[in-house]
């Protein structure tokens, strides 16, 4: 066991001999991530949030609502629908929220009444959600304030326009009153008669803002580029004359594979590391989850080395193994959630690549990161790329001799 | 002591190593000298446990190499070929892996490296990355990495190929330093002078085969007092013919343009062989000649030169 520590540690010297590998390794996938990012962003502005309006009051007050919300640079868009076509769309999570004028909304607002505006929010959204919320808040707050400042031209508004557009004898005349009113204005503050009660629907599932989304797959991607470039080591070893000098001496080409595996676990581990605690840091992470995870991820990209080890021992030439394994490597990052998170990919794709080695690990990280992880989830995906990877370490185990000699 | 018995590596219908019996004992350097391709790297395949024999077996300190591998391969320290340093790791860091990986740790390792390291004349550049040496270094470092764990048993294959003047003599002074240390030492050339610098016993090996063995002494006499020479120029089946009517003149190789011959006290034969080939219409360019040695008992039992 102690030679399996020093292949080891000897393997990690190496790799910190050449940080520029590493650099390319971790670096790769947040440079992707980013352009990704660029890229899914690019083009459409920024993202604007889409209420749905059940106006249950319709009256002249509650249709001036969405253009009053709309005004100005609000990234808001209003569209009036029907309960339930609104409570529909919401469930589906079609739209960041959805506000509901109840009947006595208009008089609530002239000063005769009270009323309670409903505002349902989608729990998949975190920010869009809140811009309406708060839009809303400042709207109530103004209609508060204009009620208890300009209760009867308003009254006279909301009475009169059903006859038609007001006059100019109308407009003149409550400008006027307006003014004087503004003019009398010393701050009066009494508790108000219009309040928002916001609901978010229930929801098992946490919402993930863009950086908790991709950083499963960025991790993994950065893990399928490391079990690339370590299990690769056995063709420098085998190039620089070590692989046949190390069959040589009394350790067990186990003891050396088991050396590299182990190397490949600190770096990956290190990375994750890195990568969970920058979550705790910027993406609001649970660190109580971290522990979890980083077994988790060691389990896999161990996995994953294995695999790729195999791979490499079984391809005939240094050219022709770096050529394989990047044409397997690459569509595994593009199936496994690495480039596009599962969410983003269309279903058939999500399905297939759900099932690929590194896709099992993103999927579970996801649970143990973000969700309630069921025992027996993990304990199956852990079954589904063990054996498989225990498989790829014994033929590798066996081929290394006969790999080193050819 | 190593002990290789009727040792035989076959490929398919490839006889790499046929039927190679030879002794090593402590203490002594036995060389195995031959052509490139004669075989040797894969007999001290064969010893080293790299490559499984066909048939026969290696005994290494009293275990077999084949069903107790990893007794014998404690004892054994091997200087392969080509250099096999991990680059960029430093000199004193190759010495500490390869010291663990014959089971070296703690104080033990420690002590062995910098001893190493003093050996070989690295000591001062003991931190620095093995990829920012010369080839001489590394060549030594190479070797001492073979010896890190001082081992009973010296594996040496061609361990100064390429090497320049001043660290080939460093290195033939380290094997007999090890042989001095008791180690039995093994070591492969396709150097006729370094065999015969160097080492106590010999074997001559071609085609897989062993064509003869003994110490220096014991090969020349196999030759006998026949000096060696070689014409250059233009020969055909005449001048054969026209030489072979001398008392004591041997033909050994004859070719269109060049032509090997021993004889007994060749210097004062000249004349008549001179005489003999103008007679046959010979046209000679160059004439050398040698006095016995292992390549001219080489060329006596292969019919060729050692560096063809």
């Amino acid at each position: 066991m102690r030679f399996v520590l020093v292949a080891a540690a000897k393997d990690v010297k190496r790799r910190m001999a050449d940080p520029a590998a590493l650099a390319i390794w971790i670096g790769i996938p947040v440079v992707l991530s980013g352009m990704l990012s660029f890229i899914s962003n690019s083009g459409g502005g920024p993202p604007r949030a889409s209420v749905l309006l059940v106006d249950q009051d319709n009256t002249t007050i509650s249709r001036l609502l969405p253009g009053a919300a709309q005004q100005g640079s609000t990234p808001i868009d209003i569209t009036a629908v029907t309960l339930a076509e609104g409570r529909r769309r919401i469930d589906a999570g079609k739209a960041s929220a959805l506000l509901i004028v109840p009947a006595g909304f208009q008089n609530a607002v002239v000063g005769t009444g009270s009323a309670t505006l409903q505002l349902v929010t989608n729990p998949a959204q975190r920010v869009l959600p809140t811009i309406v919320q708060q839009a809303l808040e400042v709207l109530v707050e103004a209609a508060f304030y204009g009620q208890r400042l300009f209760a009867e031209p308003i009254n006279r508004v909301a009475g009169g326009l059903p006859q038609g557009p007001p006059t100019n004898a109308d407009v003149a005349s409550i400008a006027v009153e307006v003014n004087q009113r503004l003019a009398s204005l010393q701050g009066v503050l009494l508790p108000p008669v219009l309040s928002v009660s916001v609901k978010t629907e229930a929801s098992t599932e946490q919402p993930l803002n863009f950086g908790q989304l991709f950083l499963p797959g960025m991790l993994f991607m950065s893990f399928l580029f490391i079990a690339q470039g370590m299990s690769f080591d056995v063709w420098e070893e085998k190039r620089e004359g070590t692989l046949t000098r190390l069959l040589t001496t009394p350790q067990s080409a186990g003891r050396l594979l088991l050396g590299k595996l182990l190397a490949g676990l600190a770096v990956t581990s290190a990375v994750s590391l890195t990568g969970l605690l920058a979550a705790v840091m910027f993406f609001d992470l649970a660190w109580w989850r971290i522990p979890g995870a980083l077994v988790w991820c060691a389990f896999v990209s161990g996995a994953l080395m294995a695999l790729l080890t195999l791979l490499h021992l079984f391809a005939g030439s240094q050219r022709s193994s770096e050529m394989l394994s990047s044409v397997i490597v690459f569509p595994l990052m593009m199936l496994g959630g690495s480039f596009f998170p599962f969410e983003a990919m269309p279903a058939w794709m999500a399905n297939v690549g759900r099932w690929t080695p590194n896709g099992l690990g993103v999927s579970r990280l996801k649970d143990l990161l973000y969700g309630d992880p069921s025992a027996a989830a993990i304990a199956l995906a852990a079954v589904g790329i063990g054996v498989p990877a225990a498989i790829a370490f014994a033929g590798a185990w066996r081929r290394l001799r006969s790999f080193a000699n050819g | 002591m190593i002990d290789v018995q009727n040792l035989r590596k076959q490929y398919g219908d490839l006889v790499a190593v046929d039927e190679v019996s030879f002794t090593a004992e402590q203490g002594r350097i036995f060389g195995l000298l031959g052509p490139n391709g004669a075989g040797k790297t894969t007999t001290i395949g064969c010893i080293s446990g790299l490559l499984k024999p066909t048939s026969g077996r290696v005994i290494v300190s009293g275990h077999d190499v084949v069903t107790a591998a990893t007794a014998a391969k404690r004892h054994l320290g091997i200087v392969p070929q080509e250099l096999a340093l991990y680059g960029d790791l430093s000199a004193a860091a190759n010495l500490e892996f390869w010291g663990a990986a014959y089971g070296l740790s703690g104080d033990v390792l420690r002590r062995r490296v910098d001893e190493v390291l003093a050996l070989i004349g690295l000591a001062d550049r003991s931190r620095d990355k093995t990829s920012t040496f010369s080839g001489g270094m590394k060549r030594r470092l190479n070797f001492g990495c073979g010896i890190v764990h001082s081992p009973r048993v010296l594996l040496l294959d061609e361990p100064t190929a390429g090497v320049d003047p001043q660290s080939r003599v460093r290195l033939l002074e380290l094997v007999r330093e090890q042989a001095h240390t008791g180690a039995a030492v093994i070591y492969t050339t396709h150097y006729m002078e370094e065999a015969q610098e160097l080492c106590d016993r010999i074997a001559i090996m071609d085609h897989g085969k062993l064509l003869a063995m003994g110490t220096l002494e014991e090969l020349r006499r196999r030759v006998g007092e026949k000096d060696l020479v070689r014409f250059a120029g233009r020969f055909d089946s005449a001048a054969t013919r026209a030489l072979e009517t001398l008392d004591g003149v041997e033909v050994l190789t004859v070719a269109a343009d060049s032509m090997t011959i021993a004889a007994v006290g060749a210097s004062r034969q000249l004349p008549a062989i001179f005489a003999a080939l103008a007679s046959a219409g010979a046209d000679i360019r160059e004439t050398t000649l040698s006095v016995p040695s292992l390549e001219s008992l080489f060329i006596t039992l292969t019919g060729r030169e050692l560096r063809e």
